[in-house]
Order: structure tokens, then sequence, then C-alpha cells
């Protein structure tokens, strides 16, 4: 049995001796089990920043936008830069489920469901900003080309923020149907391994009747491989989008035509951060390290790594441009030295620290391979992709070209709330999701098992045959080989 | 049977929603935001006022600019004197007949016809009598004293000075001496 090649140089995706069971059982293991101390603890927090976070949205809704810390010249801060952010944060989610599936990125099996479920739960974040960010939420459906009875009148068209409303809505469709069709074959999996009558009853409910037949497995692919070139223009067009909003007008530091693929490789590089700090943890809580490896942390540090850099260069230009333009009023564009020695130096240098100089040390392959060290660099990542945010929306704002119109923008603590909400709110669904999903596309990594799982490497690696290697013998009894098979039968 | 189901529900959910609607009072809205006016509008009422209203009369002897006062009494001793000498301010090229008729028509006609013969719609169907006719000798009516009756009303005619401005009532005027000569004969 060496039909199979694989180069010797790479390493296993799967580690330690996983049979097809073994990964039924892990996977399955914190859906059928019972929560711990620790998960309740955790979801309480993240339960009560979500309430108080709806709470100061209820409070600024219903009171007026004044409760937040707006003024006239800076019309967008936390709300915009919250929104940004999240959008950022889920794009890496569709890009490791669409853009490494055309790629053929095998590792991607182990991380892409939590991603997704990263990129749905993001984007419900970033959808609420532009809702609660209105002064008049309650007729937000306007934005929509519904024919009404103001003589039919629609929106206009030329609008950034009106394609963000089709962008954004797109997206999470898109990426939540994607996300759904791949779970079919998890669920049924965890249907069929449940033993409680209600949760196989709900598992049944959700896996729509998957049975795992040979036409099914056919068009599950095909679906797969379909949506994924779709995803991908998407997730490319999405935060292009989002930079229209910037890009497209006439604000100093905001018209600029880098701001396309620099978001774009922003909101993955922002993206990326967000997975690793997310798995980090949960492959420890879950005890799911020996699928979401060193290797598979490794890889995306190197995504990070060359997002990083794409958006370094970025800011290099933009800084160059700045200067070159010969414009006066680009010296006080966010990255500027205007910007720099400016009222908001600390933004500016906290955006070149988190996001230029903590990231570059993940060329160092002992620092790229340390979980520690990419858990922080992770979280720096994070704050640092706020920051940019933040520097672009804000101090782009607070220094426009009339001098009488600077000002500077201070925050409220319903601003604070918001965001605090909005991050208890993930936390609340990515908890729950943890607990009630199959956080592994489990039939995925069933299928590179054989040639990326560790232990058939090393069967391959020694020469020796995988015929019946895969049997487990908790569910199949013991492997008995041809010749012992005629044995018995011939003994009977 | 599923389906007559969900047809049932839709048209329940329809009925209930027509059936809140009353002919008899204001619809329902949803968010009134800038429907009621903060500001005060001119015919609606208002606690802020002694007789509950936004209109205010304006205080006794101001002139508002553009306007000017009629300094002939509302009394036969005014009738008279406006008759001898209150003269049109309108020159003939001023006067712009084909308005004048359309106002004529729309506050004189109804009474005094629209030739000015004293038949109008109510004077046909007899529910006013005795309405004179321009060309009664007797009246001998003449611009100043037209105007005085337009202003102030005489006997069962009341003042039409609300109805018209100071530039129709002169334009009416004239035309009602144009339907005067008319009925004479003279022109």
């Amino acid at each position: 049995m060496s039909s199979h090649y694989e180069a010797p140089i790479r390493e296993p995706l799967v580690i330690g001796e996983k049979s097809y069971h073994d990964i039924s059982v892990d996977v399955g293991a914190p859906v059928l089990g019972k929560a711990n101390k620790s998960w309740w603890i955790v979801f309480t927090i993240a339960l009560v920043a979500f309430l108080w976070g709806l709470g100061c949205i209820i409070y600024t809704v219903s009171t007026g936008i004044g409760v937040w810390g707006l003024n006239k010249t800076i019309g967008w801060a936390w709300d915009i830069t919250n929104f940004v952010w999240w959008v950022g944060i889920g794009h890496a989610g569709t890009l490791i489920s669409a853009v490494l599936l055309l790629f053929r990125q095998k590792w991607r099996m182990a991380v892409n469901r939590s991603a997704e479920a990263m990129t749905i739960f993001a984007v419900v974040q970033a959808g609420l900003f532009p809702i609660i960010h209105m002064g008049r939420p309650w007729l937000a459906y306007w934005v929509l080309p519904i024919p009404n009875q103001f003589g039919s009148l629609w929106v206009n068209f030329n609008s950034p923020l009106l394609w963000d409303v089709f962008a954004i809505s797109t997206y999470l469709s898109v990426s939540l149907v994607f996300w759904w069709t791949g779970l079919l074959p998890d669920f049924a999996m965890i249907r069929d391994r449940s033993v409680k009558p209600f949760q196989k009853k709900i598992y049944t409910l959700l896996s729509f009747g998957w049975s795992g037949r040979t036409k099914d497995w056919q068009r599950f692919e095909e679906v797969s491989l379909v949506l994924a070139g779709l995803a991908t223009p998407l997730v490319l067009s999405v935060h292009t989008i989002v930079s229209f909003d910037f890009a497209t007008s006439v604000v100093p530091g905001w018209h600029s035509t880098i701001f396309p693929p620099y978001f774009v490789a922003g909101a993955i590089f922002s993206g990326f951060a967000m997975v690793q700090t997310l798995l980090i943890v949960m492959r420890k809580v879950s005890n799911l390290e020996d699928y979401i490896t060193l290797l598979h942390i490794e890889y995306m540090n190197k995504v990070i790594l060359l997002t990083g850099g794409i958006v370094s260069i970025a800011y290099i230009t933009e800084y160059f441009i700045g200067w070159y333009s010969g414009s006066s009023y680009e010296n006080y564009t966010y990255l500027s030295y205007g910007a720099a020695t400016g009222p908001y130096w600390w933004a500016f240098w906290a955006l070149i620290t988190c996001n230029f100089i903590v990231p570059l040390t993940l060329w160092v392959k002992k620092l790229r391979r340390n979980i520690m060290w990419t858990f922080v660099v992770a979280l720096v990542i994070n704050i640092g992709m706020w920051f940019e945010r933040f520097n672009i929306i804000v101090v782009d704002l607070s220094k426009g070209r009339t001098p009488s119109g600077w000002t500077m923008f201070q925050p409220t603590f319903v601003d604070i709330g918001i965001f605090i909400g909005t991050i208890g709110f993930f936390f609340v669904l990515f908890l729950l999701y943890a607990r009630t999903f199959p956080v592994i596309a489990q039939a995925e990594v069933k299928t590179i098992l054989k040639s990326s799982g560790q232990r058939y490497k090393r069967i391959r690696e020694s020469g020796e045959s995988l015929a019946g290697a895969a049997i487990d013998e908790r569910t199949s009894g013991k492997y008995v080989s041809g010749e012992d098979a005629n044995q018995t039968k011939n003994n009977e | 049977m599923k389906s007559l189901i969900k047809i049932l529900v839709i048209l329940v959910v329809l009925v209930s929603f027509t059936s809140c609607k009353k002919d008899s009072v204001p619809n329902y809205q949803y968010m009134p935001n800038m429907y009621q006016s903060v500001g005060y509008e001119t015919y609606s009422e208002s606690k802020a006022f002694a007789n509950g209203v936004e209109a205010q009369v304006s205080p006794e002897g101001t002139i508002a600019r553009g306007h000017s006062l009629f300094e002939y009494e509302n009394s036969t001793e005014g009738y008279n004197l406006a008759k001898e000498t209150l003269k049109s301010p309108l020159d003939s090229t001023q006067v712009d007949l084909d308005n004048a008729k359309v106002l004529f028509d729309i506050y004189c006609a109804i009474c005094h016809g629209t030739k000015g013969d004293g038949q109008g719609n109510l004077v046909k169907r007899e529910k006013i009598l005795g309405v004179p006719r321009y060309d009664d000798p007797a009246r001998a009516i003449d611009e100043g004293s037209i105007y005085h009756v337009i202003y102030y009303g005489k006997n069962a005619m009341g003042s039409y000075k609300n109805q018209l401005s100071e530039k129709e009532r002169w334009e009416v005027v004239a035309y009602v001496l144009d339907l005067k000569q008319k009925l004479e004969g003279t022109k």
C-alpha cells in the first residue's frame, strides 16, 4: 500500500494514534458532555458584559446619540471603529474556509469550523453598529429599496453606506450557508452519537437528514467548492466596500486609493489574530491539541506575518504619500509626521508598535512556534488593529481642512459600554457554539487522517501496509489480515 | 389541509390589521417624529392664549407694512363722504378686468348675479331677496360708494374686506362699474 505519495518533509496535521473513531469521540466530547465550572464562570462574565452592553444600546437609542462622545466635527468614532474592527475580524473565517480551500490547504480543516463561527459571530457584532449609530434606527428599513407609499421613494445607490448594507448582509448570509452546509455531516455524527432523546431530536433537526450517501458527498463537495469560489471574491469585496466608506470621501487621510487592498489585508491580519486568540484557548480547554497543532498555529502565524507585512507596506506608503503629495492637509492624517507628534501621538505609536513592530517577532521560528508568545502577539494585533481603525477615523476627522473645526474626541461610558457589550455578546455566542457545535470539521479531518495523520505517516514511512490500519478495535473488533481470515474460515 | 391553515392564518392577520383602522378617527401612526408641529400653527388651538387659539388679533391702531388705513367711517355720513370724495388709486392700466371677473364671480355673483342685475343664484332660488340692480338709479353707485360697501357692507350685505385685499377690492370696483355701464347700455 504505497500508492499514496506524500512528501516526507510534511509534518503531520493530526498527531497521536488517532483513528476515525477517535476523531468522532474527541470532536463529540464537548457537545455530548457537560459544561464544567470554568465554562459557566466565563459564560456568566460574557453574559453580564453583553447585558451591560444591551443596556447601553437601549439607553443610546432611547435617549439619543448625544450620550456618546461624538461632536460636530467627529461624527464617527467608536461606533464605526468597532464596526470596521468586527467586520475585519470576521474576514479570517471566510479566508480560511474559502481561499484556503481553493488553494487545497489541508491544514485549514482543523480550524475552519471555528474560524467560520468566529466570522458569523463577529459579523453579527459588526451588524449592530450600523443600526445603533443611526439617529433614528427605527427607520433603518428605509435603506432597503422597497416599493412604498412615498411615490416609491428609493435609496440612492451611490453611497458606500448603502453598499455596506448589501455587502454585510450578503456576507453574513453566504457565510452562514457555507458554514451550515459544512456542518451537516458533523451534526449527523453528533445525532448518531447522542443518546439523550432530546439532544438526538435537536441534532436530527439540525442535520437535515444527512445520510452520507455517495451522491450526497459528491454534491456536498461541489457545493463547497462553488461556495468557496463565491466567498472568495466576497471576502475581498466586503472589506473593500467597508474601506470605500472612507476612501470615496474627500477627507484628507480618508481619500486614498490604497484603502481597498490595505483594508482587506488588515482584515485578514486582525481576523487571524482573533482566530489565534480563540483557538489557542480552545484547543486547550476542549482537548483538541492533537487536531489544532503547533503546526496549525505556525501556519496561521505565517499568514499573520504576510498580511502584517502588507499592512506595514501600506503604512509606509501612506506616510510617504502624505509627504510626497505636497498637500499641507496631508500632514495631519493618521499616518503622518503631524499625527506622530500631535495630540493623538499615543494612538499613532500604539498602531506602529502593535501592528508593525510586535508582529515582526514572528519571523523568528522559535517565537512563531511558541504558543504563549503567539497568544500575546495575537492579542496585541487585535488591539493594534482597533487602533488602526480608530486612527483612520478619529485622527483624520479631528484635524480637517478648517482649523476652526479642529477638536478632540472623548468617549463616554456608553461608547465603551457598547463595545464591551459586543465583546460580551461575541463570547456568549462563541461559548455556546463551543458547547453545542462540533468545533472541528470531523468529516473533513477524517479525509486527511490517512494522508496527514501522524500514525499513518509513521506506518507508511516504516514501509508497512496501511491495509486495515483504520479499523478501530472498539468498533470493529480486532483486525485480522487476509491470511488469518482464510484460516478462520477454513477452521469453521 | 396545511395550506388551508396557512391561508386562514394570513387572512386572520390581514383582517385584524384592517379592522384596527377606523374611518371616524385618525389612523394609527408609526413613529410620528415630526408629524406634530413644535412651532405655533396659525389656526391651531393653544392653551398659551386666553381665548384658546393661536390666531390673535393685532392691537388697535397698528398698521402693518404694505397696508394703509381706511379713513371713512362705517356710517351713512361715511358712505356719503366716500361717494363724493373717494377715488380709485388704480388707473386703467392697473386694472385687470379678467382677474376682477374671477373675483366678482367668486364673491359677489352668488347674490348680485354674474351680470350685476341682482339675479344671483341665491336670489333665483329665493334664499335671499331684495338684491338691487347695479343700474338702480335711486342708488346711483359710484366707485367711492362701491368700495365703502365692499369694505363695511350695507344693510343685509356684510363686509368683504377679509376676503379681498385692497387692490382686489378696487379691481372689483372697476368691474362693478363696468357691469353697471353694460346694464345701462352706455357701453
